[in-house]
């Protein structure tokens, strides 16, 4: 046994940028790809972390030197700096929960659906990097793998049931039958919807409000354009950071260039994971036949094109630099994920039923409650990149307003403040709780469904 | 030389897996060489639709936003269905009857 645990650690110490291609090879070579693909694949998902690692290393050390600047100049303490999904990816794939989260969240799927307990199919292997952030996270929180692993597993549950309780309003949200959004980050903010629109439900004459935001996205939608945005960001920041003209300039295209390059490399590391998720996905449907009504678990990002979502998406993104300053106690720098803002109310938005003032104000709770668990969960982050020696030019700290600011993350995580038995217990009663719960829902639904065909 | 513009929510993730797909089913028809496939965002259609000769998408948006022809390209997130949408893409591109 510790020769199989030396030899996990051997190669982790090799570092992420050899680490994962052996990784994703080793997988793909299981999964029956062949070795070719598997070691291309393989080769790819390191070429997009050395990618990554070479941008966020160029914007860590040019954003660093303007939040200085401006702490200097105006007391403005945003020294966190949000480096984005894409690596808050790359970094959760690159530790030792990581190492270990595709299969591990692969056996818990397909251990659900024996059981009856879901009705997805998550095929959406890259999404597990949620599951493997939060792990990560607790990982390093209880300096142990195992219970970081166990954290994985209990987000992955939660998440399965939400995608599974939202399904048919995303079915027809979206227009696609047989598919729901198990995903990690979206399916975080429904029970703050669920609040919000009772909440609202019961406020005599708000109840009724609603507001038409379709043509902000015609207006406006050059916000939504990363170089737009980085360049735009760029240059407010070197004014503010009293930098030259030429220097401003610099920073506007240095940082304009950073957040087209980002998607880049992370659609490369992608590419690299597809063959083993197709693999996967393949084997997981050829099994699972017979089963009632089942769901294919996509990416919430199909329903981010919902104009009402795009949006709100926009509004945004003004707002979370604006809250970023007056928000007394956040010390995040909104940048990379100002793009991801839209995916915050891709299920929201059914559950508000399509309501744009409902969906609006949960927007910006969420927003808010980002900020703050983004700038609280900041420490671990930075040391899970340094785990993952992920490079942040001269940036000491960073964070991500994605998983970095998802509140069932932080919830998980923070858990295991109370102790280490405490949050795997808490962990442990909530999935199963779940479980049973879910698995009585979808009995309750088969039966339904049958007593309707037998009484045609 | 026909350009097709892959959208998805952020032009990472999704589209690189549509992508490969539509590359891999065009080559296999013999369009090898005859087009090329970049990434983007749904938010950046607006802008970039205009320089594109189609836009193939994972995502359902307001199709008006676009300079040129949409089709809705799910079905390659999905793992199956992908040979009528293929063969839309190819009709629109290239016609039906030219190889």
């Amino acid at each position: 046994m510790s020769y199989i645990l030396g030899f996990f650690s051997y190669i982790q110490g090799l570092g992420a940028t050899v680490m994962m291609p052996i990784i994703i090879c080793i997988l793909g070579c299981i999964m029956g790809a062949s070795f070719g693909k598997s070691l291309r694949a393989g080769l790819t998902v390191g070429v997009g972390f050395v990618g990554l690692n070479l941008v966020i290393g160029l914007m860590g050390s040019s954003l660093g030197a303007a939040v200085g600047a401006m702490s200097t100049r105006f007391g403005l303490s945003l020294s966190i700096i949000d480096v984005g999904w894409p690596s808050a990816a790359a970094i959760a794939f690159a530790t030792q929960v990581g190492t270990f989260i595709i299969p591990v969240c692969l056996l818990t799927n397909i251990v659900l659906l024996f059981l009856r307990a879901t009705q997805t199919v998550d095929v959406d292997i890259w999404n597990y990097w949620h599951f493997a952030f939060t792990g990560s996270l607790v990982a390093i929180l209880t300096k142990s793998v195992g219970i970081g692993i166990l954290a994985a597993i209990v987000n992955e549950v939660i998440v399965l049931v939400i995608g599974d309780v939202t399904g048919p309003d995303m079915e027809k949200v979206l227009d696609m039958p047989g598919v729901s959004i198990p995903h990690g980050y979206s399916g975080a903010f429904v029970p703050i919807a669920f609040v919000v629109n009772f909440v609202i439900d019961h406020i005599p004459g708000l109840k009724d409000v609603d507001v038409n935001l379709e043509s902000i996205q015609k207006k406006f939608g050059v916000l939504g354009e990363p170089i737009i945005v980085g360049t735009i960001i760029g240059i407010i920041l070197g004014l503010i950071a009293g930098d030259t003209v030429a220097q401003t300039l610099q920073l506007g295209v240095t940082l304009g260039g950073v957040l087209v390059l980002i998607p880049k490399m992370a659609s490369l590391l992608m590419e690299g994971l597809m063959p083993v998720s197709e693999a996967a996905g393949g084997f997981i449907q050829k099994h699972m036949k017979g089963f009632g009504k089942m769901y294919i678990g996509l990416d919430s990002a199909v329903g981010v094109g919902n104009p009402l979502t795009l949006a709100i998406g926009l509004i945004l993104v003004p707002l979370a630099i604006l809250f970023a300053v007056i928000l007394p106690g956040n010390h995040v720098l909104p940048f990379t994920d100002l793009a991801v803002l839209p995916y915050i109310t891709v299920m929201v938005i059914p559950v508000c039923k399509g309501n744009g003032f409902r969906s609006l104000i949960t927007g910006i709770i969420c927003l808010i409650a980002t900020l703050y668990i983004a700038t609280d969960l900041s420490p671990l982050i930075t040391v899970a990149a340094k785990q993952a020696s992920f490079d942040m030019g001269t940036a000491t700290a960073i964070s991500s307003m994605c998983d970095g600011g998802n509140p069932l993350t932080w919830l998980l995580v923070r858990l295991y403040n109370l102790g280490n038995v405490a949050g795997m217990g808490i962990g442990i009663a909530l999935a199963v709780f779940l479980i049973i719960w879910n698995k009585k829902r979808i009995a309750k639904i088969a039966k339904e469904v049958e007593s309707e065909t037998a009484a045609q | 030389m026909k350009h097709i513009l892959l959208v998805c929510g952020t032009g990472v993730a999704t589209s690189t897996v549509a992508r490969k797909k539509v590359e891999e089913a065009l080559n296999d028809r013999g369009y090898k060489g005859k087009f090329t496939v970049d990434q983007g965002k749904v938010a950046e259609v607006g802008g970039l639709s205009p320089r594109y000769d189609l836009v193939v998408t994972t995502v359902r948006f307001d199709t008006s936003m676009s300079a040129c022809p949409v089709i809705q390209g799910t079905q390659f997130l999905m793992g199956f269905g992908t040979g009528p949408v293929v063969d839309k893409i190819e009709r629109a591109l290239f016609g039906s009857d030219a190889k």
